[in-house]
């Protein structure tokens, strides 16, 4: 027969083990985001914390002081819209460029026999292992004035003068797209691994061409591939920071640089904080639809 | 095929950089356009620099404490996900667990740090920020990985055996640690040492929610390399790139030999 | 339902053999009004059964019957939607799947493949606290009754796919359960190897006393390994008997179809009186004549089931002028033992009938396109309202 313990343990034992994750998730990442949401609404002060406080007693009546200057500095500031306009853009345009190197990739790895598709798995993975700070440090030395690749091409003679690679925009793409390459080869490669080669044999035996048959029958099918890898690197490369901070300019417009900057060198917790809410707010629909999709995949 | 040609230039594209990096980290020199000879000096600075060694120390071991914690929240999470079925709670449970995996690293961070001192103001805790606040904030978002590693073993694993031990006596606790465990294993291990290196890195939630006197190693690199390119930080790279290959080799062979040992 | 008549039983004793028969033996097993719903769909539909004490009972049904969410009720996997399972008199309605005195060998045998054989058989003792010493005796004990001594070193993933059977086999009699579930248990066994294990299955269980329900799919199984067989059908039970009185009186059309073959004979009522019944059959062509009564309503469609064991064949027109079809002999299988005659009567009806080899090479085989005759006893058939 069950001990007094046992038997307690087996009424209320799932839900414990529901309870732990879920009481640690809601403290350390639901609560937060209302901390945010809540400072967004505080104004700069010098004090500790540098944010004036929003509820406060007065002869013992409870004055609540909101103040919406911050939302309405987001908007009235042009920086902020161009920033995050500007951070969609570069994420877009990164996660095109990602599709297109990573999809062929992914393709090639799939179809490869099988020891070489695991050794051509473990070369996309092991990047992916090594420190993400210092892989995009390491484009530094590259496209610097007097970097690698401008060493190069001046030797070759492709050009006379050296390229303004680094602190640019253009750095900032390639940044990106190099460092969440394997977050888009990855998925592709799960799906592209699922695909059943006897379709393709059907496609041929009915007269397409490869080509045709690539486009009719192979992509329409890795579509949820290509939408899980994009989703894994458009998200968060709107919010990338230390590849601007490294790579970009000073006229490089990327949110979270943005933000940082707010936080870090103002020291204006408020704004930053109401650029984050408005962040999320922005996230909240691309995060959902990820989701969605990912549990589509999964049944 | 032109697929082929493009995954080769990606490669190099992958690797070019990585390569740059241990090439550089040999050359006397420190400017990457002159090839000053082969030496092993920015080495020899990099073990005598007591910032980065003292940085590097911390960060092993909060990537350490952050991936055990990971590790067992995550198992749990991913046990609620797959095998507890409908519950109050279970959507926004979900969310949770799968939104740390894209939300950017610049708003974990700063929330993390405003909640920190807003239960500092409230009840006394956490006292100034540090290990504890950087290990707290790397167990929750490793705390998602984990539970997508593990949910995905515990879906392909065969429930039959955790039916068999219930069958034959054994309570659910008992049929976890005895039968569900062993066998998501290998995934609890790759887990953990994903946790591990995403610590490891973690450059922008660290900053945030970091005290005076705890740097992290990313942070000290950070610092440095705004500056420019430093050579010894080529050496350090070098070192963690032939740490990770060296890794990832074993690794590689004990799961042939074990695939091979089950056939 | 009265279309069979009095059944006559065996010499044996039914109390002791029979205990269904016998009234003052309390069911060890009861199952009543038990539904299990998943959503809309209704696995089980009020069941209510009986099983004795060291019964070898085999739920017998195609796939979606509703066999294995009983099986896991009884289990204690599934908890059902209505209804209550007694089982040796106790209630299983709030006793967890780890606390009831059942055991369950798995269709796929579910070995612990981390464990070796001796700590896959050992483990449910383990869990009962037994002292080590003990535990390995009965491993030992175990290991070879069901012929697998010395293998308690090895892993599952060594061993063939007899050996893991009986290893799951094994594991799930040691602790002497009340009651032993087996699901489909020999469904991934080769037919040689589903032969000599039926026996074996047999002869522990009986040596060991314990109650066996066995759910299968496999007909010639149930048969062989049963002392009753309850036939399943979307959810319920179409009928519940002895291997031969299921065989030679099923009740229902389902029932009649699912084990063995059977020859169906639509008709109608011509004539109906307590002693006997003229069915008239188009499908046969002629009027059908049963020796006893059936009690249905006047001109009401009936079927009359007979098995092809039960067909005389013959080249030449036999003497009886009842119960005699022709037909044209359409394709033949010699099966070594035994022929099957498909006979395509003149209605177009193919029958199908089988015949013993009892001579070797026959002066005069019956060939195709042969024109036969088809006769039987008076009582061979059954008919069925259902």
């Amino acid at each position: 027969m069950m001990s007094w313990f046992h038997r307690q343990l087996a009424k209320h034992g799932r839900n414990l083990v529901i309870a732990v994750p879920m009481i640690w998730l809601i403290v350390f990442f639901l609560a937060p985001f209302f901390v945010v949401f809540k400072i967004s609404f505080a104004d700069i002060a010098r004090a500790r914390p540098p944010y004036t406080p929003l509820f406060s007693f007065e002869d013992g009546r409870l004055l609540i002081a909101l103040s919406f200057e911050n939302y309405a500095y987001l908007w009235d500031d042009t920086l902020y819209i161009k920033a995050y306009w500007s951070s969609i853009k570069i994420a877009f345009w990164s996660t095109v460029f990602a599709l297109l190197i990573g999809y062929p990739m992914a393709y090639v790895i799939a179809r490869a026999s099988d020891t070489k598709r695991n050794l051509l798995l473990m070369l996309v993975i092991l990047p992916f292992w090594t420190s993400f700070l210092l892989r995009v440090y390491a484009w530094i030395g590259f496209l610097k004035t007097q970097g690698v690749i401008n060493a190069l091409l001046l030797k070759i003679g492709i050009i006379s003068e050296p390229l303004i690679m680094l602190q640019t925009d253009f750095a900032v793409y390639v940044g990106i797209v190099y460092t969440y390459l394997p977050f888009m080869i990855l998925p592709l490669y799960a799906n592209l691994t699922k695909l059943d080669n006897t379709l393709l044999e059907a496609a041929h035996d009915l007269g397409a061409s490869k080509l045709m048959s690539f486009l009719t029958v192979t992509l329409p099918l890795s579509l949820p591939g290509i939408i899980a890898g994009c989703m894994l690197v458009f998200i968060p490369a709107i919010g990338e920071f230390v590849i601007p901070a490294l790579l970009g300019g000073p006229d490089t417009l990327m949110i979270g640089k943005v933000l940082w900057t707010e936080f870090f060198n103002n020291r204006d917790w408020p704004v930053a904080s109401a650029v984050a809410t408005a962040m999320l707010i922005l996230l909240v629909i691309p995060i959902m639809w990820m989701r969605r999709a990912a549990e589509e995949e999964v049944s | 095929m032109f697929f082929r040609i493009m995954t080769v230039l990606g490669f190099i594209f992958l690797y070019a950089p990585i390569a740059g990096l241990i090439f550089y980290s040999f050359n006397a020199s420190k400017l990457v356009t002159v090839w000053g000879g082969f030496s092993t000096k920015w080495y020899g600075e990099l073990f005598q620099n007591a910032q980065i060694l003292g940085a590097a120390w911390i960060s092993l071991k909060i990537a350490f404490i952050s991936a055990c914690i990971s590790v067992v929240l995550g198992t749990l999470a991913a046990l609620v996900m797959v095998r507890f079925g409908r519950f109050k709670g279970r959507t926004l449970f979900s969310g949770m667990i799968t939104a740390p995996l894209v939300m950017p690293e610049v708003i974990t961070g700063l929330s993390l740090l405003m909640l920190f001192i807003s239960l500092q103001g409230l009840i006394g805790w956490p006292v100034g920020r540090g290990l504890t606040t950087i290990v707290i904030a790397h167990a929750t978002f490793g705390l998602a990985f984990v539970a997508v590693i593990v949910q995905s073993r515990l879906v392909d694993m065969d429930q039959d055996i955790e039916e068999a031990a219930a069958d034959l006596g054994a309570r659910p606790v008992r049929v976890f640690f005895d039968i569900t465990l062993p066998s998501i294993a290998p995934a609890l291990v790759s887990a953990w040492l994903l946790a591990f290196t995403l610590s490891l890195d973690d450059l922008v939630i660290a900053s945030f929610v970091a005290g005076p006197g705890a740097s992290t190693l990313p942070m000290v690199i950070f610092s440095k390399v705004r500056l420019g390119v430093s050579p010894d930080i080529n050496a350090l790279a070098t070192i963690m790139i032939g740490m990770v290959a060296v890794g990832i080799f074993c690794a590689t062979i004990v799961m042939l030999r074990s695939s091979k040992k089950e056939s | 339902m009265e279309t069979s008549p009095q059944l006559h039983m065996t010499q044996l004793d039914p109390s002791t053999q029979k205990p269904w028969l016998n009234g003052d033996v309390k069911p060890f097993i009861r199952i009543r009004n038990l539904t299990k719903k998943f959503g809309d769909v209704v696995a089980v539909n009020n069941v209510s059964l009986d099983i004795y004490e060291n019964e070898l009972f085999s739920l017998l049904g195609g796939s979606g019957c509703g066999k294995s969410t009983l099986l896991r009720m009884l289990a204690g996997f599934e908890t059902p939607t209505e209804g209550t399972i007694e089982i040796d008199g106790q209630d299983m309605s709030h006793v967890a799947a780890h606390e009831r005195p059942t055991n369950m060998m798995f269709q796929s045998y579910a070995l612990f493949p981390h464990m070796n054989v001796a700590k896959n058989v050992g483990y449910g003792l383990r869990r009962d606290g037994l002292p080590k010493a003990e535990i390995d005796e009965r491993v030992s004990e175990m290991l070879k009754l069901v012929q697998l001594e010395g293998y308690g070193k090895r892993k599952p993933s060594q061993l063939s796919g007899g050996q893991r059977q009986r290893v799951a086999l094994a594991r799930a009699l040691i602790k002497r359960p009340k009651l032993l579930l087996l699901d489909e248990p020999l469904g991934a066994l080769d037919k040689k190897l589903r032969e000599e294990t039926q026996f074996e299955l047999i002869n522990i269980q009986e040596s060991l006393g314990v109650t066996f329900i066995v759910v299968t799919h496999d007909q010639e199984e149930a048969m062989t390994l049963s002392t009753r067989i309850g036939v399943m059908d979307i959810g319920t039970i179409a009928q519940i008997g002895e291997p031969q009185e299921v065989y030679e009186f099923p009740q229902t059309r389902y029932v009649a179809d699912f084990i063995g073959s059977v020859n169906m004979f639509e008709g109608r009522v011509k004539k109906d009186s307590p002693n006997a019944v003229i069915i008239d059959s188009v499908d046969a062509g002629i009027d059908i004549h049963v020796p006893h009564g059936v009690s249905c309503s006047p001109n009401q469609k009936l079927w009359f089931a007979l098995r092809p064991e039960k067909f005389e064949i013959t080249a030449t027109k036999p003497k009886a002028t009842k119960n005699v079809i022709k037909g044209v002999v359409e394709d033949i299988a010699y099966l070594g033992g035994q022929s099957v005659y498909l006979v395509r009567l003149s209605g177009g009806k193919l029958v199908r009938t089988v015949r013993a080899n009892r001579d070797r090479g026959a002066e005069k085989p019956i060939t195709w396109e042969q024109t036969v005759y088809l006769t039987w006893a008076p009582s061979a058939g059954v008919v069925l309202t259902a």
